[in-house]
């Protein structure tokens, strides 16, 4: 303002080596994409054929269907709420698409876009609940979890919707490139424009600040409500079409589709740093993570471990990684951290005291 | 004397920020001793060092205390070793009762692992009494004002009886009764033998308590003074290397000028049992013209404040400019243009998961960018800018707002509502843990303001401030306008008659 002060300690055109090292450590992702080529340096040591064209395809198509999900669970948890529903959601949308293009002999483009508003309905309900209502989250969802599983079975009385029309069983078989299915494209497409959302666009940073500090987000006149359910239809809609991708992928309404991804999508975005608190981490981030998690699967496989070691390593590695995350935070931040660390323990005193 | 307290070369970095470079600071048995500085001098980081909040072997250096060397390597660790500290930035449990947060960590207190809830309270309650504080001990902290919240960090401190209590612009959220009180608290804890360290930027308060004084300037001390040599101007110059000017600019109501802001009839229901809403307060603030509300500790101010501004649910009408506008979420003041500077910067203010930069330019990004995208280049300019402006002391635009210090967290949240250019501003304490060079160029700030046609509306409990600052003062009490003066037609004599009339026609009618 003027010379009363002190002039600031501003320097940002000589930001020493060290300082520069220190700040891209600091950065959420270098951490997991490291630990996502070490993996797969160590699986390669083990057994060279993880890296056959074979096996990358199988990982790169599988992993598209939990990442489109993932995409949209990052968002919604930047946002600062979470869904646990996204695996019900995906089996109910493939399911009725299925109903709907045999059934009900709909046109396919139609059924499909049927199963993508089951998706994004669903995601509006929970949406709604959660936010109007104020019912949390992790209740609301758990809750829509079973009721879709319920309605899947409802809708396909407990058998496959088969045969499905032939022009959704030739795409599910048709490639786009390298032989990676459709699915991969989408998942690459969408990937890349929400990053671009969540980096560069006053949407995103509104985003960013609704998960960080509701309160703080409305005062500054950001529409939290919308914000927030707006993030909800987007998991939904995208846990849809990767139902309906993976319908296309076994030619059959299966009534196991999307069952038990809830757990592994969240997981892997965790993974990837995304905070469960809401108002931090990146798409860069979510996606690095959850295929970071199907290496560590389809590598178990490949170097020939007991599928039930499997099951433990995802569990040792979200720990370890979010372990891990949370060490690199309290170190770069050493204030910030010992804050949060004394004010947790306060926390757990106090809730010691108030339970007795 | 041996001091009780001591701390030699002192030296702290974080990652690019040199904070103190060798500070010895001596503490004498018994004594209130006061730490001054302007914003970002180091206050905080050394009273969290010798609190442990920063841990031995993040600094150099050495401390000792009643003789002999020590390391804490925790605050649980200080606190056992009776150092108690009250921090700058309120760390409340919310949903728990004020007397669960009062021994919040304590042990002790029940037999085995069970705790007695009214023995809590009643323990609590003698606290508080002391204090000279009517908090209820069962209410929960969420319906407390920040500054009630404050009081209420201040009682968990003294809960544990330390030998030694730091505290960090404990007064900066209070009004005048309740910093005399606390005052008052400080003396009877100094008869009692209590060491005290005292950090503040309120000078007057350290002529009328303190016994000795430190002053940090840019992490060195810059001087230390005996009480026979405390002196308003010697502290400025020793915190800021200046001598200061008069305290608050000229400014003139403007005359006939047309109504910037009308409020009518606005009622604003109270939370239950602690604070009081707003009732049927009208008035209006003309363009250019700069409003003070005065009053006690929950007297409605800030819910007057939030009425307006949408924050809360609100009975009554506002006009801006002379258009009546329909407020129903801080959204709608928003595009009416109306601004409003929260008093609780932690809760309220500050986004902690995105930095500096952003979080002046959150709420404000439609001019800086095109299209929905924001325009990198000019939400930095503009960043530069507000920063340069207002003075936020920060190492880059990518800093996080939780490594800044207090003061200059304040002036980020200024920066933020002045970005939008409002017409009407509505400040709630804007001068809260600010230095005094600072608080000169917010004064001037808001007169320069209000010179251009924004009407001003500012809630301070530095009854000095209204005085001074503001050419009317509204005086607020229970919720309600129970006068109004000019400038130069009343002091604080006059706002404090009128505080106590209305709180005596309280108390008769009740009874
Ligand atoms: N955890 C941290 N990480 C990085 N920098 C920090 C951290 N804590 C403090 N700083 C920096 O250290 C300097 C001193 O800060 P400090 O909080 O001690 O100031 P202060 O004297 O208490 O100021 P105020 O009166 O505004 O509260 C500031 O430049 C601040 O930005
Ligand atoms: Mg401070």
């Amino acid at each position: 303002m003027n010379s009363a002060a002190p002039a600031t300690t501003e320097n940002p055109t000589a930001p020493s080596l060290r300082n520069r090292l220190i700040s891209f450590i600091a950065i959420g992702e270098v951490g997991v994409i490291a630990a996502l080529l070490l993996l797969v340096a160590f699986f390669y040591f083990m057994q060279p054929a993880f890296l056959s064209e074979r096996n990358i395809r199988a990982i790169l198509n599988v992993v598209s269907f939990v990442g489109i999900i993932a995409i949209g669970q990052t968002i919604l948890l930047v946002a600062g709420e979470f869904d646990l529903s996204v695996g019900s959601v995906a089996g109910v949308s493939a399911v009725i698409a299925a109903q709907l293009m045999t059934a009900l002999a709909w046109p396919v483009p139609l059924a499909i876009l049927g199963g993508m508003g089951v998706g994004a309905f669903i995601g509006l309900v929970n949406g709604i609940i959660v936010v109007k209502f104020r019912i949390p989250a992790f209740i609301q969802t758990l809750g829509m979890l079973f009721i879709g599983q319920g309605l899947i079975q409802l809708v396909t009385g407990g058998y496959p919707v088969y045969p499905l029309p032939k022009e959704v069983s030739d795409f599910g078989m048709s490639t786009f490139a390298f032989g990676l299915g459709w699915s991969f494209a989408f998942f690459i497409v969408a990937a890349i424009v929400a990053d671009f959302v969540l980096r560069r666009t006053v949407l995103g940073r509104n985003l960013y600040a609704t998960g960080g500090n509701p309160e703080v987000a409305r005062l500054v006149g950001i529409n939290t409500t919308i914000y927030k359910i707006g993030a909800f239809i987007t998991v939904g809609a995208l846990s849809a079409v990767a139902g309906m991708f993976v319908m296309a992928d076994l030619q059959s309404g299966t009534t196991s589709i999307g069952s038990g991804w809830e757990l592994i999508v969240i997981a892997g975005v965790v993974v990837g740093g995304v905070s469960l608190f809401g108002g931090a981490g990146t798409i860069a981030g979510g996606v690095v993570g959850i295929l970071m998690l199907k290496v560590v699967q389809s590598g178990l496989v490949v170097i020939g471990v007991n599928s039930n070691w499997q099951q433990i390593a995802v569990g040792v590695i979200m720990v370890l990684a979010v372990g891990l995350d949370i060490l690199r935070r309290r170190y770069f931040t050493v204030g910030a951290g010992a804050k949060t660390a004394a004010a947790k323990k306060a926390g757990t005193q106090a809730g010691k005291i108030s339970g007795a | 004397m041996d001091p009780i307290f001591s701390a030699r070369g002192i030296v702290k970095a974080f990652a690019g920020v040199q904070a103190l470079r060798g500070v010895d600071f001596n503490v004498l048995p018994g004594e209130i001793h006061a730490l001054l500085g302007q914003n970002g001098a180091g206050k905080s980081t050394l009273v969290k060092i010798l609190n442990g909040v920063h841990p031995a072997g993040s600094y150099s250096g050495e401390i000792t205390l009643a003789g002999a060397g020590v390391s804490f390597a925790s605050p649980a660790a200080a606190r056992a070793a009776g150092v108690g500290y009250v921090p700058q930035e309120i760390e409340v449990l919310e949903q728990l009762s004020v007397a669960e947060n009062v021994f919040a960590g304590h042990t002790g207190l029940g037999e085995g692992v069970l705790i007695y809830r009214h023995k809590l309270e009643d323990r609590t309650r003698a606290i508080l009494d002391d204090l000279g504080l009517t908090i209820d001990p069962k209410a929960i902290v969420a319906s407390l004002t920040s500054a009630q919240r404050h009081l209420v960090m201040i009682a968990r401190a003294l809960a544990l009886r330390p030998r030694v209590l730091m505290l960090d612009e404990p007064t900066a959220s209070l009004s005048g009764t309740e910093v005399e009180a606390l005052l008052e608290v400080l003396r009877r804890l100094k008869r009692q033998g209590v060491t005290m360290i005292y950090i503040t930027h309120r000078l007057p308060e350290v002529l009328e308590v303190c016994d000795r004084a430190t002053v940090l300037r840019d992490g060195r001390v810059a001087a230390e003074l005996g009480r026979e040599e405390f002196e308003e101007e010697r502290f400025i110059f020793a915190m800021s290397g200046q001598r200061l000017q008069k305290l608050f600019p000229t400014h003139e109501a403007p005359v006939g000028a047309r109504p910037m802001l009308e409020v009518e009839h606005l009622n604003v229901a109270g939370k239950p049992g602690a604070i009081y809403g707003a009732r049927d307060v009208s008035f209006s603030v003309a363009s250019g013209e700069i409003v003070g509300l005065a009053g006690l500790l929950g007297s409605g101010r800030s819910e007057i404040l939030h009425g307006i501004f949408g924050r809360v649910a609100a009975e009554g009408t506002v006009k801006v400019d002379g258009q009546p506008v329909a407020i129903r979420s801080p959204r709608d003041a928003r595009d009416a243009g109306i601004a409003l500077l929260t008093e609780d910067r932690k809760r309220d203010g500050l986004l902690f998961n995105l930095p500096v930069g952003a979080n002046i330019t959150i709420g404000n990004l439609d001019p800086l960018s095109a299209r929905g995208m924001v325009r990198g280049d000019r939400e930095r300019s503009a960043i530069l800018e507000a920063m340069r402006q207002l003075n936020v002391k920060a190492s880059s635009p990518q800093a996080s707002v939780a490594h800044l210090s207090g003061g200059n967290q304040q002036k980020l949240l200024f920066a933020r509502v002045l970005m939008r250019a409002p017409k009407v501003l509505l400040l709630d304490e804007p001068t809260k843990g600010v230095d005094a060079a600072t608080r000169q160029e917010i004064y001037r700030l808001v007169v320069e303001l209000a010179d251009k046609g924004v009407a001003l509306v500012v809630v301070s409990s530095e009854l000095e401030e209204v005085l001074g600052l503001c050419d009317r003062c509204l005086t607020i009490a229970d919720g309600r306008i129970v006068d109004a003066f000019k400038r130069g037609e009343g002091g604080e004599d006059r706002v404090l008659r009128a505080v106590a009339a209305a709180q005596a026609e309280t108390v008769r009618a009740a009874s």
